[in-house]
């Protein structure tokens, strides 16, 4: 940091300054070093992710509205399969299901909720100037357009049955080793290694960042809850993700090299790739929503004007979440075979998170308790959070019961349960950030009544896509079919019929978006006003292209 | 060393380390189940540990389950479907396997039992599971397994339930010709208890 | 209007599209009712009319039982003891301790947007702390799930109480993308299962009828050739095996789901309590027919289970002194090795019995 100083600019000189300061176009943005650049290339990119990943369930949607297969085969040939087979047809249905899923986690949410918000502003909330290793950040970017490349070019090339890679997100062996012969699989696996490189970098320079950078006063203990909750996010990517990535290796070399890891003809066992991945896949799914949790926190804290209700209890209820998501992964296996002392050991683990995440909940309640609350955009947004995520959440505890999921393990009850706090909860939170932030990052105001419209039409969507996928998984609709029968059609329309509502409402997102960098006016520096008290808002909108170049001093009465 | 980098090497090792229990799982993984009978990962024991097992008054029945992969053109069949053994006393099943291919090959077979917590009681003395087979063309051949189940099962509040055994096989073509896989497989030499 | 149409089907069901909440609440009460109806329609389905030894035709299932309905949307009617013990622990317990939950989060939301909003409300407090509350929904929720545990836990050993000695043993093999099923206690015959292809669409399994061809058809995506056929009354020993990748053996309305995992054996006690058909759909992800290998499932009295044996060469009754002449090593048939090469394309094979003993 030392070296930071020597610049020595007073801190309103900057402004004059910096836009001179700024590299051209292509090294702007291709070679940027610059924390918001990269944090701007980051949401763009998962934007992009964003409209693919929605049109791979658009597709999907559309064909599960009637019994029969519809659609597929006509996908099939647009993607290049002249004439496709019927299994050729149904091995798409495979891939899109794939592809949704990993797109989804890899390429969308986890790049938007760390990539995006995290680069843009812990470094601004800590009064940082950057993020510890800008150039490292880069790499990290680049990687992760790198994997995404990797999981479209595995669409076009042969995956067994058929073209892409059909093994589902978790791609269980032996499907995903001698189940699928073809390179489609090696190149969705790749696009993981490389996405998986970028998330680790990202993560080690987040703790880099955090633990030296702090502006000069800022304890851990006074730190805000959303740099909170990347700093958890990150430790949970460092332990996670090196599991991740071993198992796959070692799918790679089933497949390639004749290593038996998961294959029992040569004295391995599939099981163990689950136990494997689901060591990573629940921090996983943590990762996804712990960025959400902190950006809910300071919203709701801004709009009611009031600290956030029990600030440590909502530190460390992350910590603990994190914590507990480690030992509790057999909860997705329940079905393989496990011995029930197993069983009754991960039953009894899972519901443990019930309680962090309980005070969390309640916590934010307890904040809005005696505020003075505005209803702007975030607000709503994060209100619908608050509630979506509970309906989530509690779903949560019915399936940890080992027991109870004998019967909905792997029905659409379970499709419902993650979409209901991911789909519903990290994206609603994302947008719930988009909307408190957007004017900082551009500069230019979106429009507020656009955006109550788009949570409106929003929140009726993907409640209708996804409430009744409940109702399909209790009476017994297994997920990953394409067409499970006319004995499902009705709640399978009505999804699809919430489908089309959601979409219509991320048009208003994009018209939104358009509007304001058109024709939007100019955002001051702290426009939220009171409540709005975290170091980002000391800075004009958008920020100067370097900041904090004389550093921040966090006084006894600043707050977290 | 500045605090970054250092904060950095930390954390990288952090990661190195996770990235290599992950491989290290695949072992550990093993010596879990060898040890806990964890997913049914039957015991192995010498003849010499076996004799020093008491045999007691108590039988449980044990249900043979033989399997041959598809690629493997083999036929494979218990020649009792189940037996009674007496706890503690080494018993023998056997098991006939044929060649039904005009040229000779190599299989080994991959094993446990059911129920899982059975396990670690379940303690095999000689099997042909123990090293890969080979059949000449059309070849049938008799082969033997000696176990006993230890009478320690009775003290467990899972196990001693458990009212029958079943010991699955599953033949699979060896596919390597090194003497790695012969020396695999998830039995252990039983240490006393 | 498709949707107009919806409506009017399911009415009760609508709600889902509006207030979650509501329906939430909704769903526990129409779904009770919805049950007491089935119960009472339930009771015997159209059985097998032959007695004779050694003869046997398939049993018709009854409509909406054993199979899921459209529109319906709480679990289907459970026809096994641990079935109707988590049945009722999701309906009694988790499913009013969720909506209670849900409900409570959302009148605090609303209570909060209405009491402190700006223009009510102008001056926030600063309060950010209060112990005591604190310490009230750590605890309260550590409670709730205490009593939760109590019956999950107690519902999981059940499910885990193992078969008997001389209990049927059936073992299930999960094939891409039929199942096999044999019966060691019976002379090792095994019966292959394809689902029946589907009207209208593309023939799924070559040289097998349409689904709808006989009367005692279940509906289509769901019935098979060949069902699965158990005693109703008495434990099962139900064991499963992947002969190629993982499938899972799932039958709801027995509240059963197994992994069937190639190389290792996985087993469960299986009990049905009525004679009766009933289905399921494999369960875990196997390559591109995973849609299209159902299980149908055909429980029958053990005097009609032992006369199905018999119409099996070499079929034998379980549990029966066996005839000198039948050596035993000639009983059991290696299920893999009938199975058909890898080839992704061929169709499955369609004979009922495999030619093993």
């Amino acid at each position: 940091m030392a070296h930071d100083h020597a610049h020595d600019h007073a801190d309103g000189h900057d402004h004059a300054h910096d836009h001179d300061h700024k590299p051209a176009f292509f090294a702007r943005w291709f070679m940027s070093t610059n924390h918001k650049d990269i944090g701007t290339l980051y949401l763009i990119f998962a934007i992009v992710a964003g409209i693919i990943g929605g049109g791979v369930s658009g597709i999907m949607r559309y064909e599960l509205a009637e019994p029969g297969i519809q659609y597929l085969g006509w996908w099939a040939s647009f993607l290049g399969e002249s004439n496709p087979s019927f299994d050729q047809t149904l091995h798409l249905w495979n891939v899109l299901i794939t592809a949704h899923g990993l797109i989804m986690v890899f390429f969308m949410v986890m790049p938007a909720m760390i990539g995006g918000f995290g680069n843009w502003f812990v470094p601004l909330m800590i009064g940082a100037p950057d993020m510890a290793f800008p150039r490292m950040n880069n790499i990290s970017f680049w990687l992760t357009v790198a994997g995404f490349c990797s999981l479209m070019m595995s669409a076009f090339v042969p995956g067994g049955t058929g073209q892409g890679a059909g093994i589902g997100w978790t791609a269980y062996a032996p499907l995903s080793t001698y189940g699928s012969q073809g390179p489609a699989v090696d190149f969705a696996i790749f696009s993981l290694h490389l996405a998986g490189a970028g998330s680790i970098m990202g993560a080690i320079n987040f703790i880099t960042t955090i633990f030296n950078m702090r502006a000069p006063g800022m304890t851990l203990h006074k730190m805000p809850l959303f740099v909170w909750s990347v700093l958890v996010t990150a430790f949970l990517l460092l332990l996670a993700l090196p599991v991740l990535a071993a198992a796959i290796t070692m799918l790679i070399t089933d497949r390639n090299f004749h290593t038996t890891f998961f294959d029992p003809a040569g004295g391995g066992d599939p099981i163990l790739f689950q136990h494997l991945f689901w060591f990573f896949g629940h921090p996983e799914v943590y990762i996804m929503i712990l960025p959400g949790f902190g950006m809910i926190s300071q919203i709701v804290s801004t709009f009611s004007k009031k600290p956030v209700f029990g600030y440590l209890g909502m530190a460390y209820a992350m910590v603990a979440i994190g914590v507990v998501g480690f030992v509790v992964w057999a909860h997705h296996m329940y079905t393989t075979g496990l011995s029930v002392n197993t069983k009754m050991y991960f039953t009894l683990a899972t519901m443990v998170i019930a309680v962090p995440t309980g005070i969390k909940i309640f916590s934010w309640i307890a904040t809005m308790w005696g505020g003075s609350i505005s209803f702007k955009s975030p607000m709503v947004w994060a209100m619908g959070f608050i509630f979506l995520f509970t309906v989530g959440g509690v779903t949560g505890v019915v399936l940890a019961n080992g027991g109870i999921d004998d019967n909905l393990q792997d029905t659409y009850y379970v499709v419902a349960h993650f979409h209901y706090v991911l789909s519903l909860g990290a994206v609603t939170s994302l947008f719930a950030g988009f909307y408190y932030w957007f004017p900082k990052m551009s500069g230019r105001w979106h429009s507020e009544f656009l955006s109550y419209v788009h949570f409106a039409i929003f929140f009726v969507g993907v409640n209708l896509i996804f409430f009744p996928m409940h109702f399909l998984g209790l009476q017994g609709m297994p997920r990953r079919y394409p067409d499970p029968g006319p004995f499902f059609e009705h709640f399978n329309e009505m999804a699809t019929l919430g489908y089309k509502i959601t979409a219509f409402s991320m048009l208003i997102f994009f018209v939104n978006i358009i509007y304001a960098l058109i024709a939007g006016k100019k955002a001051e520096g702290n426009y939220w006003g009171e409540g709005a008290d975290t170091l980002e808002w000391t800075l004009s909108s958008p920020p100067p292209f370097h900041q904090f170049e004389t550093l921040p001093i966090i006084e006894d009465a600043a707050h977290h | 060393m500045s605090p970054k980098r250092k904060t950095a090497l930390i954390a990288t090792a952090l990661a190195l380390f996770m990235l290599a229990l992950g491989w290290a799982s695949v072992p550990l993984y093993r010596w879990f189940c060898q040890t806990t009978g964890f997913g049914g990962t039957t015991m192995r024991a010498t003849a010499e540990q076996a004799a020093a097992v008491k045999p007691v008054a108590r039988t449980i029945s044990v249900r043979f389950d033989a399997n041959v992969d598809s690629n493997l053109p083999w036929k494979f069949a218990p020649e009792q479907v189940t037996q009674t053994a007496q706890l503690g006393a080494r018993t023998m099943a056997v098991f006939r396997a044929k060649n039904t291919s005009d040229h000779a090959i190599s299989g080994t077979a991959s094993y446990n039992v059911s129920p899982d917590e059975v396990g670690k009681y379940f303690t095999k003395i000689q099997c042909f599971c123990f090293t890969k087979q080979t059949l000449q063309a059309g070849q049938e051949v008799r082969m033997p397994v000696i176990y006993y189940v230890d009478p320690a099962i009775l003290l467990d509040e899972e196990a001693k339930a458990v009212k029958q055994i079943t010991l699955s096989y599953v033949f699979h073509e060896d596919r390597t010709s090194s003497e790695k896989l012969g020396a695999k497989g998830l039995d252990r030499a039983a240490t006393a208890r | 209007m498709t949707y107009g149409e919806m409506a009017r089907r399911s009415g009760s069901a609508l709600k889902a599209a509006g207030m979650t909440a509501v329906s939430m609440a909704a769903y526990g009460l129409t779904s009770i009712a919805a049950r007491a109806q089935e119960a009472s329609a339930s009771a015997a389905p159209a059985a097998a009319t032959s007695e004779a030894a050694g003869s046997y035709t398939p049993m018709a299932p009854t409509p909406g039982v054993g199979m899921p309905v459209d529109g319906r949307i709480g679990f289907q009617q459970q026809f096994s003891p641990t079935g109707h013990y988590a049945l009722a622990m999701h309906d009694k317990l988790l499913m009013p301790v969720i909506t209670i939950i849900s409900i409570l989060v959302l009148l605090l939301l609303v209570w909060v947007v209405y009491r402190f909003r700006a223009g009510k409300n102008p001056i926030a407090s600063k309060n950010s702390h209060n112990t005591l509350l604190e310490v009230v929904w750590t605890l309260v929720p550590v409670l709730i799930l205490v009593g939760i545990s109590v019956p999950s836990i107690s519902l999981l050993s059940k499910q885990y109480k193992p078969a008997p000695e001389n209990a049927l043993t059936v073992k299930v093999t999960g094939n891409q993308w039929y199942w096999t099923y044999g019966y060691p206690d019976n002379g090792g015959f095994e019966v292959i299962s394809n689902m029946l292809n589907i009207p209208g669409q593309p023939e799924i399994n070559a040289g097998i009828r349409e689904a709808g061809s006989k009367p005692y058809d279940g509906p289509a995506h769901l019935e098979v050739d060949n069902r699965l056929v158990l005693p109703a009354g008495e434990p099962i020993r139900l064991q499963t095996m992947g002969a190629d990748v993982i499938h899972s053996f799932a039958v709801p309305a027995l509240w059963f789901k197994l992994d069937a995992v190639p190389g290792r054996i996985n087993e469960k006690v299986l009990f049905i309590e009525k004679p009766g058909v009933y289905y399921g759909q494999c369960s875990e992800l196997c390559g591109a027919r995973h849609g299209y290998m159902p299980i149908a499932v055909e429980a029958l009295p053990r005097d009609k289970f032992n006369a199905w044996v018999l119409t099996h060469a070499g079929g034998v009754i379980d549990h029966q002194p066996k005839p000198a002449a039948a050596p035993a090593a000639a009983a059991p048939a290696a299920t893999a090795s009938e199975a058909p090469a890898a080839d992704a394309s061929a169709p499955a094979p369609s004979a009922s019995t495999a030619p093993g003993a």
